[in-house]
């Protein structure tokens, strides 16, 4: 049985339909992504799961409790940490994270609250006022509280926001350790897509409130079939016969004596090309095959190409 | 999705002493939060005290400096706990914490419960200093009124208190910041109406037709009654006790209403609400 199931999930603001009947079920234990261009319905659908927003009609199940019955005891069993939110200004790192150990009933809250700012490395910060953070150890603060009660289910909302590469790969695998040790259900989103495809075993894909696909990072990619090959050839060699060679994809003029090939079916077309090519005199001094990425379907996506 | 709204009205330990310990940190951590509890007090302690020693001098009446600094020091307790509803809330706005506080388990019964216990601490610490200031500056001595008086008073002032500061914090979750001025100068609209330093039979009509409908003028009734007589008039303030509890209630169901509102258009993943 899924820990989370949506069902038929429809929000409408005025004229716009942000949500238009998302279903969808996420295991126990399963990193989870959500991906998507502005405006797609990954914010609404995170914000409905935390209670925060409303929504016009569908079905919640977590923990194979009805959300709308039980909102409150699942809540606890929640947490979340998200870019754009923060905690009390005024108060240091430790008394925030008190004051949400506490809410949450935390055991043994103290010895909680240090194994987390160690694991996020920012012991030294525990009594600093919270106002006086940079946004990236800010960014750590929120997780700590995200995790201060070892969540069952954990909606992390561009969490890693305004992290410096290093901090941004420790904070990665420490999410994966906590996961792995928890068995935590993460619901995850982000604008990195090297991060989704890190993190995530299964991501939807989210357009215009729908969802367009839900699958590994591998089978979404092949939402976009074809592969670029780029051929180049020694110096000096008039490119321009390899250009329209017959049974081959017609080639674009690279610079530096390269010709690009768009290859919609490379198992296929891959050999028989080079073939062709080198049968026609051509001296092949490198030859580079450049799959499309998760930020290719995005892009593809957020134009309405896909 | 139909949400039900029970949900709202459950209550535990744990969220009430977590947010308990938040607005205690908040009143240590914030030399604002430290000094409201006497500014405005003692400024209106001030401005009545002197006021009074004045109208003293060139009025054959007796008492009335007991009924404006009487009435002054208790103003303080219902503008004292009207305001610390609104500002407690309105922290978590301006810390932009309302998303992660609504996202917790912690239900609205359960914040109001945890300010209502800050606010009382606050509301004390105010009423002793202000006490103990109207003896030292003018030889008013509040005990004077009675420990059953002094107890319904600050009990009908103190709810009715939080009852229009919860009213202000639901139209704030309803229609975002612009209206936090509200927070600040509803008492300010309520005072003239409530009969604080001038009894309600010296109002013309149509004030009166309001002025009974607030529980404060009852309290200010029976406190000037209570210094003229030295006895309790008890059955307007039960009255007003009742009153205030069935507002209590009404203004509970009127910030829960205004918060599903609030959820429905969305508005509390908006921080930038004004």
């Amino acid at each position: 049985m899924p820990l989370l199931e949506i069902r038929d999930l429809r929000k409408r603001y005025g004229a716009v339909e942000a949500l238009k009947g998302l279903s969808l079920d996420v295991e126990r234990g399963e990193f989870f992504g959500l991906l998507g261009p502005n405006g797609a319905g990954k914010s609404t659908t995170i914000n409905i799961l935390l209670g925060l927003i409303l929504p016009d009609s569908g079905s919640i199940r977590v923990f194979d409790q009805d959300f709308a019955i039980q909102q409150v005891a699942i809540r606890r069993r929640m947490n979340v940490a998200a870019a754009f939110t923060s905690l009390t200004g005024v108060l240091t790192v430790r008394e925030n994270l008190k004051v949400y150990g506490r809410i949450y009933g935390v055991r043994n809250l103290e010895r909680k609250i240090d194994e987390l700012l160690e694991r996020f490395e920012i012991t030294e910060l525990a009594q600093r006022k919270l106002q006086y953070l940079s946004s990236g150890q800010h960014t750590r603060v929120t997780l700590c509280k995200g995790l201060i009660n070892d969540p069952a289910l954990l909606l992390l909302d561009e969490c890693t926001l305004g992290l410096d590469p290093d901090i941004a790969e420790k904070t990665r695998r420490t999410l994966q350790e906590f996961q792995r040790e928890q068995q935590t259900t993460i619901l995850f989103t982000s604008h990195n897509m090297h991060e989704v495809e890190e993190l995530c075993g299964r991501i939807a894909f989210l357009s215009k409130g729908e969802i367009l696909r839900i699958d590994t990072a591998a089978r979404i990619k092949s939402l976009i079939p074809h592969h670029v090959l780029e051929v180049r050839f020694g110096p000096g060699i008039d490119l321009s016969p390899f250009r329209h060679l017959d049974g081959t994809p017609q080639a674009e003029l690279g610079g530096d004596s390269t010709l690009r090939f768009v290859l919609d079916d490379p198992e296929r077309q891959l050999d028989s090309l080079l073939r062709r090519l080198t049968r026609a005199g051509g001296h092949i001094a490198d030859i580079q095959i450049t799959r499309p990425t998760l930020e290719d379907v995005f892009i593809k996506v957020a134009r309405g190409e896909i | 999705m139909r949400y039900h709204l029970s949900q709202d009205f459950t209550c535990t330990a744990p969220a009430v002493w977590g947010l308990v310990y938040k607005f205690t940190c908040i009143c240590y951590r914030s030399l604002d939060r430290i000094f409201d509890i006497v500014y405005w007090p003692v400024i209106s302690l001030l401005l009545w005290g002197f006021t009074s020693r004045f109208v003293s001098t060139t009025s054959s009446s007796s008492g009335i400096m007991e009924f404006f600094v009487g009435g002054a020091v208790l103003w303080s307790l219902f503008w004292r706990a009207q305001a610390d509803v609104c500002t407690f809330i309105l922290e978590d706005f301006w810390s932009r914490n309302i998303y992660n506080l609504f996202a917790s388990p912690v239900t609205p019964l359960e914040l109001f419960c945890a300010i209502g216990l800050i606010g009382l601490v606050r509301c004390l610490l105010s009423f002793v200093f202000l006490g103990l200031l109207a003896w030292f500056l003018y030889a008013f001595n509040i005990l004077l009124l009675g420990g059953t008086a002094i107890a319904v008073f600050t009990t009908v002032l103190l709810l009715f208190g939080w009852v229009v500061g919860i009213v202000i914090s639901a139209l704030i979750f309803r229609f975002g910041l612009r209206i936090q001025v509200l927070a600040w100068s509803v008492g300010f609209i309520i005072q003239p109406f409530s009969c604080v330093f001038y009894p309600l039979a010296s109002m013309p009509r149509w004030v009166q037709v309001i002025a009974v409908t607030l529980p404060t003028t009852h309290v200010f009734e029976g406190l000037r009654h209570a210094i003229a007589t030295g006895e309790l008039a008890v059955r307007p303030l039960v009255i007003a006790l009742g009153l205030t509890c069935g507002l209590l209630i009404a203004a509970l169901l009127f910030f829960q209403y205004a918060l599903l509102q609030a959820k429905k258009r969305g508005l509390l993943t908006r921080f930038e609400m004004a």
